[in-house]
């Protein structure tokens, strides 16, 4: 799909061309804001959010990077600062049980696994933590993320590097060879 | 820590980060209803322009302001690295622990270039803590400062020089460079209608984050105060 033909549809008045615009980019704005946020609520908020400022700020898109990582860039924005607002991450309830029932036996300890680990993300500072959701989680290269979040493919790469190191100090218990 | 360390992480602490909020299927009609209808309210409420006078006295205001700060760390840097001068220890805004003290060089020699990003570097963090005091001051007394992106912009510019600069070779700089990118960042990607929350939020952050302590502590003391003198 041609971007610029698709954006110019949308600055002409087309709904159908907003709609194809949302349709093309919504799962990746959907599963990003989940991913920082960890609420549905919260989640639709901030994409519903993101696409507004999109559909607003169309006329700025220069088309230095994809359109998509210039709404991921919104979505990012948008997220982190409904987050400060609500001053809270959603309680940590995570469906350990559901998880349990589905696990074999041998694999006993990996709900504490994961809660620790969830808590240990929880803690990353902000930064830190949206470069490794973006990059180890949901799978953006560190180009992407540099775009997305307007910093130097270094800066990310050193950002999941000391990320990594605070995850795997927090989770030295279990997994003490990979205390660094 | 080792900044060099890209391995990832063990296959288990992968798997388990997979199931970190993860993902329900998206509601796509349900929020698009939600877009349509909020886009909907909003066009058939469109209200008047807002003051564009005031924005514009402070918009002037910011650009003195900004423009002074600027034409002050030149000419600093000028003063500074003026051929013949001999650099006294004095002087020099190297007393800093991430900007580490180094004799006067001869000119031309790799210790007088280390010197010289190094000078550059002291006035980019004096100007950045300039830039994010005036910026939190701004934010405190409930103002939108619509030159806010434009200068955090410029000052993303040059930490991004700094960064690929030997300058960033001194672990502590770099991880304090690589941190004020974000916040440059984040601040240069504000809507030029930004929300004042938004704005405090990110004031809020810096204050987690520790950054302006970290830069105060960074910025050589006599370059910080001539910045601010001139500035305030």
């Amino acid at each position: 799909m041609d971007d610029r033909l698709l954006i110019a549809r949308v600055q002409a008045g087309d709904a159908s061309a907003e709609r194809e615009l949302y349709d093309a980019h919504v799962e990746r704005v959907y599963r990003l804001v989940y991913r920082i946020a960890g609420d549905a609520d919260q989640a639709q908020d901030y994409t519903q959010e993101t696409f507004i400022r999109t559909f607003d700020r169309l006329g700025e898109f220069r088309g230095d990077a994809a359109l998509g990582t210039w709404i991921c860039s919104i979505a990012v924005s948008v997220a982190l600062n409904g987050l400060r607002r609500g001053k809270r991450l959603r309680t940590r309830e995570v469906a350990l049980d559901e998880a349990g029932t589905a696990a074999v036996a041998e694999r006993a300890s990996e709900p504490d696994l994961r809660d620790r680990l969830a808590q240990a993300i929880d803690d990353l500072p902000e930064g830190y933590r949206v470069v490794f959701l973006m990059h180890d989680v949901e799978g953006y290269t560190h180009e992407e993320i540099g775009r997305t979040l307007g910093v130097q493919t270094g800066t990310s790469k050193a950002q999941l590097s000391r990320a990594r190191a605070k995850l795997r100090r927090s989770l030295a218990a279990f997994h003490p060879r990979t205390t660094p | 820590m080792i900044l060099d360390d890209q391995e990832p992480l063990e296959p288990e602490i992968r798997d388990a980060a997979r199931s970190y909020h993860e993902p329900p299927p998206v509601p796509r009609d349900e929020v698009w209803a939600r877009i349509e209808a909020r886009r909907a309210g909003r066009r058939s409420q469109k209200s008047g322009a807002p003051d564009a006078g005031v924005r514009r006295v402070r918009f002037l205001v910011w650009a003195a302001g900004i423009a002074a700060l600027l034409a002050l760390g030149v000419g600093i840097g000028r003063l500074s690295v003026r051929p013949g001068a001999t650099g006294g220890a004095g002087r020099a805004p190297v007393a800093t622990t991430a900007v580490p003290v180094v004799s006067a060089p001869a000119a031309g020699t790799p210790g007088r270039d280390a010197a010289a990003y190094r000078l550059a570097t002291a006035e980019h963090l004096g100007q950045a803590e300039a830039f994010l005091t005036l910026f939190r001051a701004s934010v405190r007394e409930g103002r939108q400062e619509r030159l806010a992106s434009a200068t955090a912009r410029q000052l993303l510019a040059t930490n991004r020089l700094l960064l690929d600069s030997p300058a960033a070779t001194d672990p502590r700089l770099r991880f304090l460079l690589q941190d004020l990118e974000l916040v440059l960042a984040q601040i240069a990607q504000l809507a030029p209608e930004g929300r004042s929350e938004d704005l405090k939020l990110i004031t809020d952050g810096l204050e987690q984050d520790g950054m302006m302590v970290r830069l105060r502590s960074a910025v050589p003391a006599g370059t910080a105060g001539t910045y601010r003198q001139g500035a305030l």
